[in-house]
């Protein structure tokens, strides 16, 4: 551990010549300035600039396609709280509470603690990767499917908590969402499925598309249709979070610290999942239960911190395994492999002074994020403040191009404006649409682990169930749906007491 | 009232030009794209002589970071040096390469969007279904770039130590063989049908699990979870060098220039093991000659091109150059070697 401090030393030497410094601070506004732009998210913006960085020396580019990463993961935080459009699915949960704050004139403090929650959860990762990084990526290739299988299960039950209201109505908008993630190749048949003849949908229906849809289209719709002002002009308060704020969310960030970490470590657990998660376990447990979905300062702390823990805690396995846990990081591993880097445990006893400079440039970069975006933050909040006439047509043409640069498809672009009307009618008839999306996630990878399992075991469910892990999963899983419906009931009682016998659906 | 309405509809109206002008703008971008043909489709020698006037597109059917993606990057980048116009590789993935490639062979036939193709999507999806997504006829090959070999992979700590005492396990209990593949029409699956095949053991009694690659299945291999991976030697090398997994064989003629120590499967009695992972370059049906020709032989100069094969050996892959009517020949006698295959299989769908 020691050792690790000394090399980490000598990484930060070699970190602060002033070209890799400049290099860690483009890096991040860069990364920062194409996570603005809705749709594109830490995918694409590696992918584009992926050749641009060719022309410089291999650490100088790895620096700042790392600080590319974590700015554009913390870019898609501020489309989401400013004008409720989701960058990507990890920032959907940001939306729940950040969008109504800043509807209430506290952009701003919502843009501050998404800033401080992503930087503390970012160094915790960083903390992690520096004294575990080995030992944990030897953990979590243990892993197998039936325990993927059961942490899947997991996660949709806790996250049932999402929809708020009738328990029937998230089930079938689940297993809509679960039949759209359906569509294109199927995983164990090779065969094509629910394509309706339709040569894009080979593909499958693309995430983003979907998401954009119903978050920014439809908000449009909803601004049209009720008049909503966007956002007050006249208030936009306090530009930096209180020391209320940081004290309601001190407890959410370290949270989403910790669960975003650790689910991260596991293959196929993306940002999306860990941050839902994270904001449902701290709606849980927060005494302010029904403040949440309505502007509570943890609800935008929590998954902001998650998702960047989650993407700390990826390079573990893609620089001590060469496992690349998510999109971004496959994308990220292919530009190491340009460079002549091949991840993998030999990479930190061979190339060590390389590995231990990159993630000195991650702390830096980590450090400059910050410095870069309080002070912006003004300016990002600001926004709130041109009128709806003028953001309106913006949001839609952002959008589009969103939707469109992802596959450069035009299909996904009537798929979005289609979402838009669709979630515009569900949200005229109260049903909810984060299971939807959820299981849109988690569908393909619960499939997938769950015929993973079953061919593991020759078709015995026995697998399940005898692996310790896979069972105390699935045990976990099922008192969480006992204790829910219980709650449920217990709430609902309560309310009828008191004389308002309706539970406000949460979306 | 009447000026709340008002501003109603302004706003509505705002809100509708901007998303007709959008619309019109990505369309005219697809229509200017797909009119292209009837202006500058231009077989004529000048035109091909002045190829590439303008920048390539290269596009890969695959996520960035796996094989394929990573040597058509070394190319586009040397032959974008050596012609001054960039290429331009682009990522169009789904469908199991389906998508990409459906996308790339449907452009102008100008020489401008040029497809990375790959065994699995040309002669395995070939011999693997009545109506594949993607046909050889509907594609003008040009040539292949490079070869990689299977490397029969397990646990490092597993129970067998050469590949004979290993099959002759399988042949005594297939059915405790799990192995994993990428597709039940995927690479893995011939490399080891093969196999089976010829150790007289029925592939349906064995476990195969479908995976989402080679990032999702080595875990699975190092973790216990299944017992045996095949990939080409690039897609394993670093799992290898770090003591997770171990190659009982590799299967080509000679030995890996990466792996000396490590037997081939003729040595250990296998004569007839054949397939084997390669990459190579296509284009939309009636591309001009002149330009296939460019490509190919360009793609001859490359293989040679010290550079570039350094380039490869940092990706434990070697250049395996075929011009176009070689490659063609190879692709129409693969196709109807692994149909075979196939059909005695009983896995054409």
């Amino acid at each position: 551990m020691i050792e690790s401090i000394i090399s980490l030393g000598q990484g930060f030497l070699t970190a602060v010549t002033p070209i890799n410094l400049l290099m860690a601070v483009l890096g991040a506004f860069i990364g920062t300035f194409v996570g603005v732009l809705p749709g594109l998210g830490p995918t694409s913006a590696i992918a584009m600039l992926l050749p641009v960085t060719s022309v410089l020396e291999p650490s100088q580019a790895i620096i700042m396609l790392a600080g590319i990463y974590y700015g554009s993961m913390y870019g898609g935080s501020t489309t989401a709280i400013l004008l409720n459009i989701p960058g990507e699915a990890s920032s959907v949960p940001t939306c729940l509470d950040g969008y109504q704050l800043a509807r209430q004139g506290r952009g701003g403090p919502a843009l501050g603690i998404a800033a401080i929650g992503s930087f503390i959860a970012g160094m915790v990762g960083l903390v992690g990767l520096v004294f575990f990084a080995p030992f944990l990526a030897e953990q979590a290739i243990k892993f197998g499917p039936p325990e993927r299988f059961a942490v899947m299960v997991l996660a949709l039950t806790v996250t049932s908590g999402l929809s708020g209201g009738s328990l029937v109505k998230a089930a079938i908008m689940g297993l809509f969402g679960f039949m759209l993630s359906l569509a294109g190749l199927g995983t164990f048949s090779g065969l094509f499925r629910f394509q309706f003849g339709i040569d894009a949908l080979s593909g499958g229906f693309e995430m983003v598309s979907i998401v954009i849809g119903l978050f920014a289209i439809t908000e449009v719709l909803k601004n049209i249709g009720e008049r909503q002002t966007a956002i007050s002009p006249d208030q936009i308060g306090n530009v930096y979070p209180s020391r209320s704020d940081l004290k309601q969310s001190a407890g959410a960030i370290a949270a989403g610290s910790v669960i975003g970490f650790v689910m991260g470590l596991l293959p196929g657990c993306s940002a999306a999942v860990t941050s839902f998660l994270s904001y449902d376990i701290v709606k849980k447990f927060s005494k302010r239960r029904s403040l949440f979905g309505k502007g509570a300062i943890e609800g935008v702390a929590a998954p902001e911190a998650a998702n960047n823990a989650t993407s700390s805690a990826g390079f573990i396995p893609l620089l001590s395994l060469g496992i690349p846990a998510s999109p971004p990081l496959a994308v990220l591993l292919a530009g190491l492999m340009i460079y002549g880097v091949q991840p993998g445990p030999l990479l930190f006893s061979q190339q060590g002074g390389f590995v231990w400079t990159v993630i000195a440039s991650m702390i830096i970069g980590n450090v400059a994020l910050l410095l870069l975006n309080l002070p912006l933050i003004g300016l990002w909040a600001r926004l709130t403040r041109v009128p709806f006439g003028v953001m309106g047509p913006v949001i839609l043409m952002l959008s589009v191009i969103g939707a469109y640069s992802v596959r450069n498809s035009l299909f996904d672009v009537l798929v979005a404006v289609l979402f838009g009307f669709v979630g515009y009618f569900l949200y005229k008839f109260n049903w909810p649409v984060m299971p939807l999306i959820l299981c849109f996630i988690l569908g393909p990878m619960l499939e997938q682990s769950f015929i993973q399992s079953m061919s593991m075991s020759a078709g015995s469910f026995g697998i399940f169930f005898t692996r310790p892990l896979a069972l105390a999963f699935l045990v976990v899983a099922a008192l969480m749906i006992v204790i829910s419906g219980l709650l449920v009931r217990r709430t609902k009682q309560r309310l009828q007491q008191e004389g308002s016998g309706q539970i406000s659906p949460l979306s | 009232m009447k000026k709340i309405i008002f501003q109603q509809r302004k706003k509505l109206a705002v809100v509708a030009s901007a998303l007709v002008a959008v619309f019109m703008l990505t369309a005219c971008g697809v229509d200017s794209k797909q009119s292209a043909p009837g202006k500058n489709t231009d077989s004529s020698p000048q035109a091909a002589a002045n190829y590439p006037a303008k920048g390539i597109e290269y596009v890969v059917p695959y996520a960035a970071g796996g094989g394929v993606d990573l040597v058509a990057r070394a190319v586009a980048d040397a032959v974008g040096k050596k012609w001054g116009q960039p290429i331009s590789v682009v990522n169009r993935t789904g469908g199991g390469g389906a998508v990409g490639a459906q996308y790339a062979l449907a452009q102008p036939a100008d020489g401008y969007t040029v497809l990375a193709n790959v065994v699995s999507n040309t002669s395995m999806m070939a011999a693997s279904y009545k109506n594949p997504a993607i046909k050889l006829e509907d594609q003008q090959l040009v040539a292949r770039i490079v070869k990689d070999a299977p490397a029969f992979t397990v646990k490092s700590d597993a129970q067998w130590n050469d590949f004979n005492s290993f099959s002759e396990w399988v042949k005594q209990n297939p059915e405790k063989l799990s192995w994993t593949t990428s597709g039940v029409a995927g690479y893995s699956t011939y490399v080891a049908a093969e196999w089976l095949h010829q150790l007289g053991v029925d592939v349906g009694k064995t476990r195969m699990i479908v995976t989402n690659g080679t990032a999702d299945s080595l875990p699975l291999i190092a973790g216990g979870n299944a017992l045996l991976a095949v990939h080409p030697v690039s897609e394993v090398a670093t799992m290898v060098n770090s003591g997770h997994l171990k190659i009982l064989a590799v299967s080509s003629t000679d030995r890996s220039p990466f792996f000396p120590n490590v037997p081939t499967t003729a040595e250990q009695g296998f004569k007839d093991l054949s397939a084997f992972w390669w990459t190579g370059l296509s284009m939309p049906k009636g591309t001009p000659e002149a330009i296939v020709k460019k490509w190919s032989d360009t793609l001859a100069e490359l293989a040679q091109d010290p550079e570039f094969q350094a380039k490869l050996k940092t990706m434990k892959m070697e250049p395996s150059y075929l011009n176009t009517a070689d490659f063609n020949q190879f692709v129409t006698q693969e196709a109807a070697y692994y149909g075979n295959l196939a059909t005695q299989l009983g896995i054409v769908k």
